[in-house]
């Protein structure tokens, strides 16, 4: 019973936890630019995270072991500095886009420019981490983060012709634009495959104090949790296929077009819905990042962690995440489009995969750290699978981006 | 044991598991006509940048002593015989409220972190 009650709460959590402005912006704007032909860069980037988190989940419950612990270890400092400032680098921009997110909530709501809420919301994120503790942040967010599947009702009650649905869900050459059709693949791929979610989520695994008896618990949520999220992500699409292209919207440049995502389906409402979906989406995202960053620079210096200590019990890791969110909050602040840094941001992230997927394959395979909980071969693929997309869109990604991009 | 896969980059924590820092590097005595013999583990900042090389090496050691005063211009360094477990973490024998490792996260404390409201 026990048990069963951390399955739903862990999944409760991926679930709330999963959207965020990457994959709701590239979902939208693949969606409005190519219809229902991109669901398949969603379900593919969701079967990678799947077996990513549950590879996370289980080192971190075998071994006591962070991910980031276990490539310091493994690898040494001098390998460890290249994922470790590659996703310092990373998380620095996409949680610049989450607290663009938040602002351009906070804009479409009041009429303020997003700009001046930059700092504003970075402050409260802040505040939350300075006086939360991780159970908070981590289920509090997360049960608030449900408001998200407003999304898949509104996909369902758009009856879309599910033929086509299942059709986009099969890779297909696009029609028209394919740098922009690629390019968008890359960064829904980004968006869904994101370094952060793995890390976090060894980290919670260790603040959680998990031990072997939580492997099944594990698969549970990052199987289930994860197809959730990504079922969320393709509401998204579809909602922005139908609506966006009913009203003759099929390029998505601004976030002002966003609301009326949901107007047709809920009215006013709709409005408000996806606003609060918005902010709450991006803001659990900014904290979940900013934990990130100082997990992962404590994790690799050796320093005290954990969110559930007073900030007085480990400055080191509280002066990371205050700065963190700081510098986060500096191009938004300046004026930065959010729309154009996620897109960018998550374009960043599909390139840095190598760099943080390529030590599963070693760690995931010890026996000094799994033991008998080794890769199978499917899992062992997954991962192979994972380095070589990666590769491919480090390759692809950035001159997609200077010919192609938006 | 392999000392550079069983110690080196591993967590170190302090006799009340305190996690205080990473084994950054091991000091060897070179011993004639015998195989030399680990004496200590190494933390901190100037270890780390040794590694990088040389140069590196001299600068973060010289910004230490800038900051830090005669008592960072060396690495933080604890005996070897002060080890008293090896396994997921090395367990020392040591407080680390009695060394000089943790001077930074006080000096944090005392003069930024401490000073703000709920800290």
């Amino acid at each position: 019973m026990k048990k069963l009650l951390e399955i739903s709460l862990g999944i409760v959590t991926s679930v709330g936890g999963f959207l965020e402005v990457g994959s709701m912006a590239t979902a939208a704007q693949a969606g409005a630019t190519f219809g229902l032909r991109l669901i398949w860069a969603i379900l593919l980037g969701t079967i990678c995270i799947i077996f990513l988190v549950e590879m996370a989940g289980r080192f971190a419950a075998v071994s006591g072991h962070t991910i980031a612990d276990g490539i310091r270890e493994r690898f040494g400092f001098n390998t460890f500095l290249w994922p470790l400032l590659a996703t310092l680098l990373v998380n620095f921009m996409v949680m610049s886009a989450e607290i663009g997110g938040v602002a351009i909530a906070a804009d479409l709501a009041t009429g303020i420019g997003f700009q001046w809420w930059a700092i504003p919301v970075a402050f409260l994120a802040w505040l939350f981490l300075w006086k939360g503790t991780f159970g908070f942040i981590e289920k509090g967010v997360a049960v608030l983060g449900l408001v998200t599947l407003c999304f898949v009702v509104a996909a369902v009650m758009l009856k879309p012709d599910w033929k086509q649905v299942a059709a986009g869900a099969v890779p297909s050459l696009p029609d028209h634009d394919a740098e922009s059709y690629w390019f968008m693949a890359v960064s829904i791929l980004g968006a869904s495959i994101s370094p952060y979610l793995f890390m976090f989520y060894s980290s919670g695994a260790v603040e959680d104090h998990w031990d072997k008896t939580y492997l099944g618990t594990n698969r549970a949520i990052a199987g289930l949790g994860m197809s959730f999220g990504g079922t969320i992500s393709v509401s998204v699409l579809i909602v922005a296929a139908l609506v966006l292209g009913e009203h003759g919207v099929n390029q998505v440049d601004d976030y002002h077009q966003l609301p009326l995502l949901l107007i047709p389906i809920f009215g006013f409402w709709g409005f408000v819905l996806f606003v609060a979906s918005l902010a709450i989406a991006c803001f659990g995202a900014a904290l979940e990042i900013a934990l990130q960053q100082a997990y992962l620079v404590a994790q690799g210096f050796g320093w005290t962690w954990g969110e559930d200590r007073k900030p007085r019990e480990d400055p080191g890791f509280c002066s990371v995440y205050t700065i963190s969110l700081l510098l986060a909050a500096i191009p938004i602040g300046l004026g930065l489009d959010p729309l154009k840094l996620t897109i960018f941001s998550m374009a960043v992230t599909a390139a840095s995969l190598p760099l943080t997927v390529v030590p599963f394959l070693f760690l995931l395979n010890d026996e000094r750290y799994v033991g008998d909980h080794r890769n199978g071969m499917i899992s062992n693929a997954a991962v192979i699978f994972v380095i070589a997309l990666g590769f491919v869109l480090a390759v692809v990604a950035i001159p997609l981006q200077i010919f192609g991009g938006s | 044991m392999d000392l550079l896969r069983d110690l080196l980059d591993k967590q170190v924590v302090d006799r009340r598991q305190v996690k205080i820092g990473k084994v950054d590097g091991l000091v060897a005595e070179l011993r004639h006509g015998k195989p030399p013999r680990i004496v200590a583990v190494e933390l901190g900042s100037i270890t780390l940048a040794r590694r990088l090389g040389s140069r590196p090496g001299r600068w973060v050691a010289w910004l230490a002593a800038r900051l830090g005063g005669e008592r960072h211009a060396e690495p933080h360094r604890i005996a070897w015989k002060k080890v008293r477990n090896i396994g997921v973490d090395i367990e020392v024998d040591v407080d680390v409220r009695r060394t000089a490792i943790f001077d930074w996260q006080d000096w944090l404390r005392d003069h930024i972190i401490g000073r703000i409201p709920g800290a």
